[in-house]
């Protein structure tokens, strides 16, 4: 069975609404953090349900509305969300008014909104939908966590249709304790230009993308999600190597038939060595591209990675800002998301054409 | 009597964040659940939150939660008549 994305929807440090990244259209940031752009809300979610939406909760909420509209569904069989830190602006909102208030006197809505699956679950009160309905907490491997709930659902066809999607958040006093934890860059640079990089330390983002899948094939959609791999920790670049080459065959692949690898690279010295050695032997004759510099670093950045590839497979444009190399683009069947969170959750989505 | 219906106004819109509510497009006699304001059980809560934390009181009989709650100037009665 063929798992299709039917449609899809982006609110990201970018102008994604609309479904297109335009190389004209690039922002770029000059804060500490990548902060998403987000819509007039009121546009897309009842105002009685938005007054008690954090940001996170209406930038997946709204992620899920464009997505669905993006699809022509009005409804899902599944609902399958990820997260790697949840709510936190509500979460801070409650701790802060536990020790402001002695413990006493809390008011509900933040707790209430605090749980990880708030996202989720608005969804399907929106869409008064009683089916399936997950969310995946697992880090740096959240994204990954629900699609192969996805996968797995549909292929032992309890779902025709799920609605899969993350969403994660950055607040200013997030993004303060990671600084302490040395997770980004302590110098100010232009994160446009994040693959330059040589400094320790990443730029931190924030991000809702959401995906329908379908087992229905039609010329309209996007992408087929071929096959997904997640691992922990590999001792050496053999062992990714050796990784990727098992996974490739086990899709009866060769390395030369990715046409396009999608690197998380994200600027941090320590870590972005695992990329350059793989751009500069497995996959030396793919065309080499990669996100972070657009979305910013967060746990489940993998699935702006997926949007991003998405778009390049339907309408087989590679925009400029994601290249890191010259090779000609020919027309692109495979795409191969790589990507790991602190070397420790590591990825591959393999994606093809309809 | 007037200044702490303003006062109830502007606390219940910030703690309830109705944003698009200014104090003069509420009506202190009409009612806060159902038709009138559209809160609910949540906000409830909210609304028994701000009695204690902002006047410092507290509802003894939860069957009187229902005619205290019922609009703005109810609320306003229900503190003057017993705040200390």
């Amino acid at each position: 069975m063929k798992i299709f994305i039917k449609g899809i929807g982006s609110i990201s440090p970018q102008n994604t609404i609309q479904n297109t990244l335009i190389d004209a259209d690039i922002i770029q940031h000059h804060t500490e953090y990548l902060k998403c752009i987000e819509p007039v809300y009121k546009n897309y979610i009842n105002p009685v349900s938005l007054r008690r939406m954090s940001r996170i909760v209406k930038m997946g909420v709204t992620a899920a509305q464009l997505c669905l509209k993006d699809a022509n569904l009005t409804n899902t069989d599944a609902i399958i969300t990820a997260t790697g830190l949840g709510c936190i602006e509500d979460t801070e909102n409650f701790l802060n008014s536990i020790i402001a208030n002695e413990e006493k006197l809390l008011n509900p809505t933040p707790f209430i909104q605090s749980t990880h699956n708030t996202v989720g679950s608005q969804i399907a009160i929106i869409l008064k939908c009683n089916n399936y309905n997950a969310t995946h907490v697992h880090k740096g491997s959240s994204f990954e966590s629900a699609l192969m709930d996805a996968l797995l659902l549909m292929k032992e066809n309890e779902a025709n249709n799920v609605l899969l999607g993350s969403s994660d958040e950055m607040t200013p006093n997030l993004f303060k304790i990671t600084q302490r934890l040395n997770l980004w860059k302590k110098e100010p640079i232009n994160h446009l230009k994040l693959s330059e990089c040589k400094t320790k330390g990443s730029i931190a983002g924030e991000g809702a993308a959401f995906f329908a899948l379908t087992n229905e094939a039609n010329t309209s959609n996007y992408a087929v999600i071929n096959a997904l791999d997640v691992f922990y920790k590999p001792a050496t670049n053999d062992a990714i190597d050796q990784r990727i080459s098992l996974f490739l065959a086990n899709n009866q692949l060769k390395t030369d038939e990715i046409d396009l690898v999608v690197y998380g690279i994200n600027g941090d010295v320590k870590s972005d060595g695992i990329y350059n050695h793989l751009m500069e032997s497995v996959f030396n004759k793919s065309t080499s591209t990669y996100y972070k510099h657009l979305c910013g670093e967060y746990h489940t950045s993998t699935s702006f990675a997926m949007w991003l590839s998405s778009i390049i497979l339907k309408n087989q444009v590679v925009p400029n800002i994601i290249k890191l190399n010259n090779q000609p683009i020919k027309p692109i069947n495979n795409i191969l998301i790589y990507n790991h969170y602190l070397n420790k959750n590591h990825s591959l989505i393999l994606l093809s054409k309809c | 009597m007037d200044t702490l219906i303003k006062e109830l106004k502007e606390e219940i819109i910030n703690e309830l964040n109705l944003e698009d509510l200014t104090p003069d497009d509420i009506d202190a006699d009409a009612a806060l659940f159902g038709d009138g304001l559209g809160l609910d059980s949540i906000d409830a809560l909210s609304l028994i939150v701000i009695l204690e934390k902002k006047y410092g009181l507290k509802i003894g009989n939860p069957d009187d939660g229902k005619e205290i709650f019922r609009s703005i100037r109810s609320i306003a009665e229900f503190i003057k008549a017993n705040k200390k």
